[in-house]
């Protein structure tokens, strides 16, 4: 990095403001994009210059192969339409097949490519090490060598937003985009460029391209909305991750932690996730909103769900409706998958009670795992993840074989679905099934997360912990401040539940101006003091600049 | 469209299939009760629902589903 850009960072504020002023005031409406490109280029450049290469590669890779699969359809609906009373039923059948199968090799070929490189960067280590591990077991001593490989910035996330948009040329479901400049803008836009949320083409692409004036309350909002993240991402997730990186700094400091502080690891861990990630979306969609861009929210108060499958509809959305769409359903939707579930149903276990339930959502079940090992694998090279992947898979798969087992029991036991103890036990229980997952994210292999699991039931011991808790790098103000922080992330949290219909920043407008007034300059006060801006910045210095 | 209403009754008793008009927009079907019921449909219909076809448009109510079905029995 040339100089620091992080969404969090001062020069980005000044980056942003300064991108405004050139876009409010570039007098051809239909060209504000353009201005939209050149800060996005610019912060790329700044930000990943090294790498710039590979998203132009998937960018151009991507605008060609979607023009191309568009003329396929084009020119065959056009060739269907001269046939039109030449043509039976039957010739008519076997070019549309003809014509799919050429599509969809285009289409593969793209995601071939633009994977293959995503896949190349991200594993090649894990299996050159893993290969060299199993042959040298056999005695065979080949060492296939391991390479620095860096990944270049935002990788996943333009990847995958790019493929989405192949699919959907090839789906028919969007045109490809004729101007190479606007798709680039599409893949590389900047507050999204970094950690998503990863954007359909439909949803984002014209809001890119049409020009929008400048409007107060939408600027309102969005800086609200960057406020909010900036408090969680500095004030709770910053301040946290010190004392989680305390733990999980090696193999060996990871073992010296008993029982009850790997159990507080982990109960902040899930607090400085949902904080980092969360509050570094509102950073984004805050700067979108200002350009009067709305970008899909990519959180939805995921701890309050009352099952693993609504947990996984309302955290990470955006990478959960791509694998929906461009994953789930066609494995699930496959002939071999309907297939299966048909034969099964014509069995004699398929005729029984619970086989006819089996068969019927077997192809769902089967192909949630199969999604949740991506999404295991694609959190990062190493079997942990495989595991984090499988339990979450395989907690959704039973779920939805037992399902009738469950209904069964709650109807038994005569408990009332609404019950407000019932629907706080099915959270509880639900934030449990997600924090066994968060173990492996946290511990540093495979082996030590399950050993941390026994030690949660073995090895609980608050003196050890608290003396332990005290080592962490971590004050016990600073723990106050997380904790504070927490409580106030979970007001407004319950706030924003109870009024599903508007955002909470919506009716903070409609409170007194003084209030207002008074809640946004102490938020700012609050980020400026408690934010922990690294080494060479403290708050102090920070605050000063602001004079 | 009664078949098509039996099927639905039968995937999800709790829903008034009739009257409701945004079954996927406001997240009555989740994706798991749209492959149980595209496996029902093709098998009923005998019909050939692709993932292209999963818009919110064509599942937000019995009336969408009904058209979509005669679409692609066109096809």
């Amino acid at each position: 990095m040339i100089f620091n850009i992080t969404y969090t960072s001062l020069n980005f504020i000044f980056f942003v403001l300064a991108t405004m002023l050139v876009y409010f005031l570039f007098p051809v409406k239909k060209y504000r994009w353009t201005v939209l490109l050149a800060a996005s280029m610019f912060f790329y450049a700044v930000a990943g210059y090294k790498f710039a290469a590979f998203i132009l590669f998937t960018t151009l890779s991507t605008y060609l192969i979607g023009l191309w699969i568009d003329r396929v359809s084009k020119n065959s609906k056009k060739l269907l339409k001269n046939k039109k009373g030449e043509w039976d039923r039957e010739q008519k059948k076997n070019y549309k097949n003809k014509i799919k199968i050429q599509k969809r090799l285009i289409m593969t070929l793209a995601l071939l490519l633009n994977f293959g490189i995503l896949a190349f960067l991200k594993y090649y280590n894990f299996f050159a090490g893993s290969l060299n591990g199993v042959l040298g077991s056999f005695g065979i001593h080949f060492s296939a060598p391991t390479l620095e490989l860096f990944l270049p910035l935002g990788i996943s996330f333009y990847t995958f937003q790019s493929m989405g948009y192949i699919v959907d040329v090839y789906r028919e479901k969007t045109e490809a985009q004729k101007n190479p400049l606007k798709l680039l803008l599409f893949v590389s836009f900047f507050p999204q460029i970094v950690q998503g949320p990863i954007s359909i083409y439909d949803q984002l692409a014209n809001q890119l391209f049409e020009g929008h004036d400048f409007d107060f309350t939408r600027m309102k909002h969005g800086m609200e909305l960057i406020l909010w993240g900036f408090f969680k991402k500095l004030v709770i997730a910053d301040r946290a991750v010190i004392a989680i990186n305390t733990v999980t700094a090696s193999y060996d400091s990871y073992n010296t932690f008993g029982g009850t502080t790997l159990t507080f690891t982990i109960l902040l861990y899930a607090v400085q996730l949902y904080a980092d990630f969360s509050g570094g979306i509102d950073i984004s969609r805050g700067v979108a909103q200002i350009f009067g861009i709305d970008m899909i929210d990519n959180f939805k108060r995921p701890y309050f769900s009352k099952s693993i499958n609504e947990y996984w509809r309302r955290w990470h959305i955006s990478l959960g409706g791509w694998l929906k769409n461009y994953l789930f359903y066609p494995i699930a939707m496959s002939n071999v998958f309907l297939n299966a579930s048909k034969k099964m149903k014509n069995t004699r276990f398929g005729k029984t009670a619970a086989g006819a339930h089996v068969s019927k959502v077997l192809p769902t079940s089967v192909a949630s795992l199969i999604v949740f090992l991506v999404v295991g694998v694609w959190h990062g090279a190493s079997w942990k993840y495989v595991a984090f992947g499988l339990w979450n898979g395989v907690i959704i798969m039973l779920s939805i074989l037992l399902q009738p087992l469950f209904d069964g029991a709650v109807d038994k036991l005569k408990i009332k679905r609404t019950n407000p103890l019932f629907v706080l036990f099915q959270m509880v229980r639900t934030f449990l099934v997600v924090l066994v997952g968060y173990v492996f994210d946290v511990a540093p292999s495979f082996k030590q997360g399950l050993k941390t699991i026994a030690l949660f039931f073995t090895d609980q011991s608050v003196s050890r912990g608290i003396a332990e808790i005290n080592t962490l790098g971590l004050r016990y103000r600073d723990y106050l401040v997380v904790l504070i922080g927490t409580v106030i992330v979970f007001v407004a949290s319950v706030i924003q539940e109870r009024h599903a219909d508007t955002d909470v920043r919506t009716l903070l407008d409609k409170k007194p101006f003084i209030l207002r007034f008074l809640l946004l300059y102490f938020g700012l006060m609050i980020v400026l003091v408690f934010g922990i801006y690294g080494s060479g910045y403290n708050a102090a210095d920070f605050v000063y600049m602001q004079f | 469209m009664d078949e098509l209403m039996e099927i639905l009754q039968e995937l999800r008793p709790d829903v008034d299939f009739e009257n409701e008009t945004a079954l996927i927009t406001d997240g009555v079907l989740d994706s798991f009760d749209i492959v149980a019921l595209v496996g029902e449909l093709n098998d009923a219909f005998d019909i050939e629902i692709k993932p292209n076809n999963l818009v919110p448009d064509n599942f937000n109510s019995a009336k969408a589903m009904m058209a979509l079905i005669e679409q692609l029995q066109d096809e």
